[in-house]
């Protein structure tokens, strides 16, 4: 049929092919409807999960099939109900779109291309100093959140500091340089909105480096010609940086001042790491990253031993894939049963609160007593209502939105025999889904 | 993660979604034929219908505060508006025209996609997403995915019975 024809293609556009059997065997075989039917449907439960989009996979094609089909008004009702105003932009899937959910969190395009000098954010009077040295409208581009006071009370006294000391300029200037190329070598990846204020052993020498700045912003080319004797991997990373990038930096610092926005992240290299403005910027990024797998380490059961992205990854994989998969096949059994009164939605409604409330899985033993125990008075609920927090919010809209009047009751009822249940969930720390 | 305030937050998204998937499902059933047609081919076209309405019910519940709900629910109104379109045409073009096989998903020449891809094809939205994003949306879409399966578990055990 035709609607079946659809979802082989179906099938074949969402599948890998190469990756799961089962279903590079179904899609490239145009089955016999009926005969094949369950083993397709048996079969369509891997097929979400092959690597595609469970609506892409099975999804879409058969939904267009639906809908020339007997009823599209089960899925229509779906997809009108609520899309008349789409609150946000809806081009969610476009390149441009996702890029600028990145450029969110950097500054104006119109900077990202600059060199801007990536300053630490710190309040000490070493800051200031060097903000200084970098000269007045790169500081400008330092659109720190928390620094720009202290970038202007410390101006001041960074003047002062620069006019001291000027002795340890060779040594200092490949600092200064690896600080500048840190600033001026702007990896989009810099402007990041959280400042990263590590201690580092900079410290000590942006005070001579502050005053060697001022001379940096001057020369271009003299700056990095001295010996460098404490960070060789600085000069020879950082110069060419520097060099290149010296003069756009001060072409487009003015231009650039009054635009900057305060979106930088502004990392220090901690101690005996790389101070490459590029290792800086792929090191926040795999702190973020190993941030969030840490996270999903928590949320896939059975994966607190596993180190190791790979692994972890693969887990997570197969984690989605499985939780499609259950999705798939629910879905199939939920077609097969049999519509019963009305009635029942409600005993649902109300059990799946208490399924919520308690958190396990072994609540349905409790579902058929749950039935029978009925109708306290409105008078107990509303003794139970404040130990029912995260209920108390929902709770006024719900007779508005149920079904029936009956609906309400057995909510009210499930909330009655909730609050033993309450307190356990209440003392759960972790997030019980 | 682990506060009062996320179980609170995923217990709210919980009743919003089983609120909407259960008015879908009473819904479909009123529309349904009052003779069980139990052909395999109606059970599967249900079966279609019932998981896409899971999904948007779920991608409802969130709200377009993620970028996979977003996604999902964009793919959602393409499709209804597709096809609302293809319904005022002819219907004899529809057939034909709504198969849009766009393989975007290159599989590298090697016939392996990596970790990454896969993940992304996986995840609605995913494949416009950096690393980072990606695995935080993945760890909204799994939660979201293990709530939707056990409040259908629910259901389904529910009617079983």
């Amino acid at each position: 049929m035709d609607g079946h024809e659809n979802e082989d293609v179906g099938f074949q556009h969402g599948s890998d092919g190469v990756l799961h059997c089962p279903s590079s065997g179904m899609s490239t075989n145009p089955l016999p409807e009926k005969v094949s039917g369950m083993a397709m449907s048996s079969v369509s439960m891997y097929k979400p999960s092959n690597g595609a989009d469970p609506f892409f996979s099975s999804g879409w094609d058969p939904l267009v099939s639906l809908s020339h089909s007997e009823n599209f008004g089960a899925s229509s009702m779906v997809s009108h109900s609520e899309f008349s105003n789409p609150p946000y932009p809806v081009v969610m899937e476009n390149q441009g779109v996702s890029s600028s959910f990145h450029l969110v969190q950097y500054p104006s395009s119109s900077t990202l291309i600059e060199p801007v000098p990536k300053l630490p954010c710190f309040g000490s009077g070493s800051f200031s100093e060097m903000v200084n040295s970098f000269g007045l409208p790169d500081c400008s581009q330092i659109a720190n959140s928390g620094c720009p006071q202290n970038y202007a009370s410390n101006k001041a006294g960074g003047g002062t500091g620069k006019t001291s000391t000027n002795t340890a300029q060779s040594q200092d200037d490949h600092q200064i340089s690896g600080e500048g190329a840190i600033g001026s070598s702007p990896t989009a990846k810099r402007r990041k909105r959280a400042p990263d204020s590590n201690n580092s052993p900079f410290s000590p020498h942006q005070n001579a480096e502050g005053e060697v700045q001022k001379d940096l912003s001057g020369e271009s080319s003299d700056v990095l010609k001295e010996p460098d004797e404490k960070k060789p991997k600085i000069e020879q990373n950082t110069g060419s940086n520097l060099r290149g990038k010296q003069t756009s930096k001060q072409a487009k610092d003015t231009s650039s001042g009054d635009g900057s926005k305060d979106n930088y992240i502004h990392v220090r290299a901690r101690r005996g790491q790389a101070t490459n403005s590029h290792s800086l910027a792929e090191r926040v990024r795999r702190e973020k990253i190993s941030e969030r797998m840490r996270l999903l380490q928590e949320l896939v059961p059975g994966c607190n031993k596993i180190t190791g992205k790979a692994v972890m990854l693969d887990e997570i994989i197969n984690y989605v894939q499985s939780l499609q998969q259950q999705v798939e096949f629910l879905s199939m059994k939920l077609a097969t049963v049999n519509p019963e009164l009305n009635i029942d939605m409600e005993q649902i409604l109300s059990k799946d609160i208490i399924h919520s409330r308690a958190g396990t899985g072994a609540i349905l033993g409790f579902g058929p007593g749950m039935s029978s125990t009925h109708r306290y008075p409105h008078g107990i609920f509303q003794g139970s209502l404040p130990s029912i927090p995260a209920a108390t919010p929902k709770f006024p809209s719900l007779p508005q939105t149920m079904l029936d009047n009956e609906l309400h009751n057995l909510f009210q009822m499930g909330f009655d025999s909730c609050p033993v249940d309450n307190l356990g969930p209440n003392g759960h720390l972790k997030p019980e889904l | 993660m682990a506060t009062k305030g996320v179980t609170l937050n995923t217990n709210a998204r919980k009743i919003r979604f089983a609120r909407r998937f259960i008015s879908i499902l009473l819904k479909m059933r009123k529309t349904r034929s009052p003779c069980s047609s139990s052909s395999i081919e109606d059970v599967r076209k249900r079966s279609q219908r019932i998981k896409i309405a899971a999904y948007s019910s779920m991608a409802h519940a969130v709200g377009p505060r993620r970028a996979w709900s977003r996604a999902v629910l964009f793919k959602l109104r393409s499709r209804a508006r597709h096809q609302s379109m293809m319904k005022r045409r002819s219907f004899g073009l529809q057939k034909k025209r709504v198969v849009v096989v766009k393989n975007n998903n290159d599989i590298i020449p090697s016939g392996q996609l990596s970790q990454a891809d896969r993940l992304r094809q996986l995840v609605p939205g995913g494949k416009a997403m950096d690393m980072c994003s990606l695995l935080e949306e993945t760890a909204d879409y799994i939660s979201c995915l293990a709530t939707q399966v056990k409040v259908m578990q629910t259901i389904a055990d529910h009617f079983s019975k």
